[in-house]
C-alpha cells in the first residue's frame, strides 16, 4: 500500500513540476527579457508586477476557437501537440533532484532514455508542419528536421562523454560518481550539450524553424487556442528539462559546496534556475542564426568539440584508473 | 578583433547591464507623461481674436477647418460718418480625425487666435465626435500653457525688440531734451554771472 | 535462460506475457498498416508506432538499454530523416494512388520469405528456453556492454569499419557532385520547393548523417 502511495506521490510531484516550472520560466522570461530591453513587461495581470500573466494567457487560449484548416490532415494535426508535449513529461520522471532516492523513477540507462525521448518530441513539430497544409508550416517542419539531425549528434556525444567519465548510464549513478573537478574537465562537453539542446528546442538564437519574420511561426503557423498553448508549453517544459539535465550531467546536480544532505534539492533548483536564466539571456542577446550558419556551427564546430571532449575524457579516465 | 568570442561576451554584457538600469517604460494611464513644453496635443481657439479672415482654413493641408460667418453692419463711430461692416463668427470647427497636427493654421493666423494645447486625451468611440466645435475649441484655450521662458542668451522676440527700440529712442530723445534744457539753463546762469561780473567790474 | 520448466505453461500466462503478446499484435498491425496505407506520411508515422512497439517489447524483456537505443536511433532519427525526405517530395495530404508499384506481389513474396527466415532463426535459436524476468536483469546496460565487447567484439568492429566506409563514401560523393555541377545541389522537380538555404545546406549534411548510421 505504501509503495503504491509513494509511486502516486512521485508521479504527482513530477506532474506538478511539469505544470508549474514551465509557467515560472515563461513568466521569468517575460520579465527578464523586458528589463534587458529597458521595458517593464507585464504589469497588470494578478496585480503585483503581472505575476499572473501566463495564467491569463492560458485562460485566453482556452477560450479560443479550436480551428483545423480545411486542407489539413485532421487527425495528425490534432495529435501533433500531444506528441510534442508528452516526451518532456516522461523525461522529467527520470531526472534526479536530490541524493538517494529523490527521483521519479531511477532508470538503468537514464541518459539514453532522456535523450531518446527528447528526440521523439521533435516528431510533434514535424507532424504539425506536414499536416497543416501550409507552405510556411512545411518549411518550418523541414528546418526542424534538418536542425534535429544536425544537433542531436553533438548532444549525444557530449552526454556520452559524461557517461564515460562516470562509468554508468544511470543519472543518479552519474551524480554519485561526481567530483567537483569534473566541472572543468567536462566544461567543453557541457557547452556543446547546452548549445545543442538549445538548438533542439528551437530557442533563439537557433530559432530558424519558427523564424517569425520569414515563415510566420514555422510548423505552428496554423495552430490556435489550446493546441498552440500546448506547443508553447512544450517549449518551456523543454527548457526545464534541458536545464535540469545540463545541471545533472555537467554541474553536479544536487552536489554543492555545503549542505549536501538536506539542501541537495536546493542546489539542483539553483543550478536549473541559473541555466534557465542563461537560456533567456541568450535569447535577448543574440540575433537569429541563418540556416547555413546553423548547420555549419553544428557540423564544423560542435561535433569536433564533442569528439575532442570524448578523447580527453578517455585519456584522463585511463590515466586516473 | 581580439579574443574569439569576445564579441559574444560583449553582447551578453550589454543586455545584463541594461537589466540593472532603470526601465524607460511610460506607465501612462497610471502616471501622466511628462510632455515637452511645446507639445502639439490639440488646437485651442481664442475666438475674440478671430476676424474670420479664413487664412487658416485655406492653408490647412487637410481641409479640416470649417468656418462659417455672416456680415454685420456697425453704426458709424461718429455722427455723420459711414457705416462699417464686420464679420461675425458663426461656426469654427476642426475635424481632428483629419488633422495631421502640422500647425500651419497656428503659424498663419495673423491675429493670434489659434494656440497649441498639450491636452491629448480626447479619443472618441465615434469618429464624428472628433470634430470639435467652437465651444469645445474655446475650452481647450484654457489649457494652453504660458509660453515657455526663452533660453538664456536667446534672441529677443521681434515685438519686444521693436518696443524696446522705440522706448530706447524715446528715452534717448528725452535725455537729449533734458540735456539741452540743462545746457540752456547753465548758459542762462552763465550769462547772468557774466552780466553780474560785468556789473561788478563796471 | 532456463528451459521451459513445468512452472511455465502456455495456458497460465503471467501479466507480462499477456502484455508482450498484446504489444506484439499492435506492432504487427502497425507494420502491416505501414506497408498498406495509401498515405505516404501516414505510413512513416505508423512506422513510428511499429518501432515504438518493438522498443516496448525490448523493455518487457528487461533489455532496457536496447529499448532506449531503439527509440533514439529509429524513432528519433531514422523516422525524422524519413519524414524529412518525404517533405522534400510531393507527398500530398491524402491518398497518393500513384505510389503503388507493380512489384507489390514480388515485394510481398520477399517480405514473407525474409519474415519466415527470421522467425525460423529465432525459433531455432531459442526453442523452448525461458527468460527469467524476475531475477537479475539480463538486458541491463552492463550485461549488454559486457557481451558486446567480450563475445562480439569482432562483429562490432567490422560493423564500425563498414559505417566508416559509408561515411567516407558519402563525403566523397557529396564533394564530387559539388565539383562537377556547381549548382547541382538543387534537387530538380521537387513539389514543395524548400527554402534554398534549408535544402541546399542540409543536403550533404543529411547524407553524411545517413552515412553515420
Amino acid at each position: 500500500m505504501s509503495d503504491t502511495l509513494a509511486i502516486v506521490l512521485r508521479v504527482l510531484a513530477v506532474f506538478v513540476v511539469f505544470l508549474v516550472f514551465p509557467l515560472v520560466i515563461g513568466q521569468t522570461e517575460h520579465k527578464v527579457m523586458a528589463h534587458m530591453q529597458g521595458r517593464l513587461g507585464p504589469m497588470y495581470a494578478g496585480g503585483f508586477h503581472g505575476w499572473a500573466q501566463l495564467v491569463a494567457d492560458g485562460v485566453k487560449f482556452a477560450q479560443k476557437e479550436d480551428i483545423v484548416p480545411a486542407g489539413a490532415d485532421r487527425k495528425i494535426f490534432q495529435l501533433a501537440p500531444a506528441i510534442a508535449l508528452l516526451p518532456y513529461l516522461l523525461v522529467l520522471i527520470a531526472i534526479p533532484v536530490g541524493p538517494g532516492n529523490a527521483v521519479g523513477q531511477a532508470l538503468d540507462a537514464g541518459v539514453f532514455f532522456v535523450l531518446a525521448v527528447m528526440g521523439v518530441g521533435v516528431l510533434g513539430s514535424l507532424m504539425a508542419g506536414w499536416a497543416s497544409a501550409n507552405k510556411f508550416s512545411l518549411l518550418g517542419g523541414l528546418r526542424t528536421a534538418a536542425q534535429l539531425l544536425a544537433y542531436e549528434l553533438p548532444m549525444l556525444l557530449a552526454a556520452a562523454s559524461v557517461a564515460m567519465a562516470a562509468g554508468t548510464l544511470s543519472l543518479p549513478g552519474i551524480l554519485d560518481a561526481f567530483h567537483w573537478w569534473w566541472v572543468p574537465w567536462q566544461i567543453v562537453g557541457g557547452l556543446v550539450f547546452f548549445t545543442a539542446g538549445l538548438a533542439e528546442l528551437q530557442r533563439p538564437p537557433f530559432d530558424m524553424p519558427v523564424a517569425d519574420s520569414e515563415i510566420i511561426f514555422g510548423a505552428y503557423t496554423e495552430y490556435t487556442g489550446l493546441r498552440f498553448a500546448l506547443f508553447l508549453l512544450a517549449e518551456y517544459a523543454g527548457i526545464v528539462v534541458l536545464c535540469a539535465l545540463t545541471a545533472v550531467l555537467f554541474l553536479g546536480g544536487w552536489h554543492g559546496p555545503f549542505g549536501a544532505d538536506g539542501l541537495g534539492w536546493l542546489w539542483m533548483l539553483l543550478k536549473t534556475v541559473v541555466l534557465a536564466f542563461v537560456v533567456i539571456w541568450l535569447r535577448v542577446s543574440y540575433p537569429r542564426l541563418r540556416e547555413d550558419q546553423l548547420q555549419k556551427l553544428a557540423w564544423t564546430c560542435l561535433i569536433p568539440l564533442a569528439l575532442a571532449q570524448i578523447a580527453l575524457t578517455g585519456v584522463i579516465k585511463v590515466v586516473i584508473s | 578583433m581580439g579574443i574569439p568570442g569576445s564579441g559574444l561576451a560583449k553582447g551578453l554584457a550589454v543586455t545584463l547591464r541594461t537589466m540593472t538600469k532603470r526601465t524607460v517604460t511610460e506607465q501612462y494611464p497610471d502616471v501622466q507623461p511628462e510632455l515637452a513644453p511645446r507639445t502639439r496635443g490639440v488646437i485651442g481657439l481664442f475666438e475674440e481674436n478671430c476676424t474670420v479672415c479664413m487664412l487658416c482654413a485655406r492653408e490647412c493641408p487637410d481641409w479640416c477647418i470649417y468656418i462659417d460667418s455672416h456680415k454685420e453692419t456697425v453704426p458709424p463711430a461718429a455722427p455723420g460718418g459711414r457705416e462699417r461692416s464686420r464679420n461675425v463668427l458663426d461656426r469654427f470647427a476642426i475635424d481632428f480625425s483629419l488633422c495631421m497636427y502640422c500647425g500651419i493654421c497656428i503659424e498663419v493666423c495673423p491675429f493670434d487666435a489659434l494656440f497649441w494645447s498639450p491636452e491629448f486625451e480626447y479619443a472618441e468611440t465615434d469618429i464624428h465626435e472628433l470634430t470639435h466645435e467652437r465651444d469645445k475649441l474655446r475650452e481647450w484655450m484654457w489649457t494652453v500653457p504660458e509660453p515657455p521662458a526663452l533660453d538664456p542668451g536667446a534672441e529677443q522676440p521681434k515685438e519686444i525688440g521693436a518696443a524696446q527700440k522705440a522706448a530706447d529712442k524715446l528715452a534717448a530723445q528725452q535725455a537729449k531734451e533734458a540735456e539741452e534744457a540743462r545746457q540752456a539753463a547753465a548758459e542762462q546762469a552763465g550769462t547772468d554771472q557774466r552780466t553780474k561780473d560785468a556789473g561788478e567790474e563796471a | 535462460m532456463t528451459l521451459a520448466a513445468a512452472s511455465h505453461g502456455f495456458l497460465t500466462p503471467s501479466g507480462v506475457e499477456i502484455a508482450f503478446l498484446l504489444v506484439g499484435l499492435v506492432t504487427l498491425g502497425a507494420a502491416v498498416v505501414t506497408v498498406t496505407t495509401k498515405q505516404l506520411v501516414h505510413a512513416a508515422l505508423w512506422l513510428v508506432v511499429a518501432l515504438g512497439g518493438i522498443a516496448v517489447e525490448y523493455l518487457l524483456l528487461t533489455a532496457e538499454f536496447i529499448a532506449w537505443v531503439q527509440v533514439l536511433i529509429y524513432v528519433g532519427s531514422v523516422v525524422v530523416l524519413l519524414l524529412f525526405g518525404l517533405m522534400l517530395t510531393k507527398a500530398p495530404i491524402g491518398r497518393s494512388p500513384d505510389a503503388d508499384s507493380g512489384n507489390r506481389w514480388a515485394a510481398l513474396l520477399v517480405a514473407l520469405a525474409s519474415a519466415a527466415v527470421l522467425v525460423w532463426v529465432v525459433v531455432d535459436a531459442f526453442r523452448a528456453s525461458w527468460i527469467d524476468l524476475d531475477g537479475a536483469a539480463q538486458g541491463s546496460t552492463e550485461v549488454s556492454g559486457r557481451s558486446l565487447f567480450q563475445h562480439w567484439v569482432l562483429p562490432f568492429e567490422a560493423l564500425s569499419v563498414l559505417l566508416l566506409a559509408a561515411l567516407v563514401g558519402a563525403i566523397v560523393l557529396s564533394r564530387r557532385g559539388g565539383e562537377d555541377t556547381p549548382d547541382g545541389r538543387a534537387v530538380p522537380g521537387n513539389g514543395h520547393a524548400a527554402a534554398p538555404g534549408a535544402a541546399a545546406s542540409t543536403g550533404p549534411d543529411s547524407a553524411r548523417r545517413e552515412g553515420q548510421r
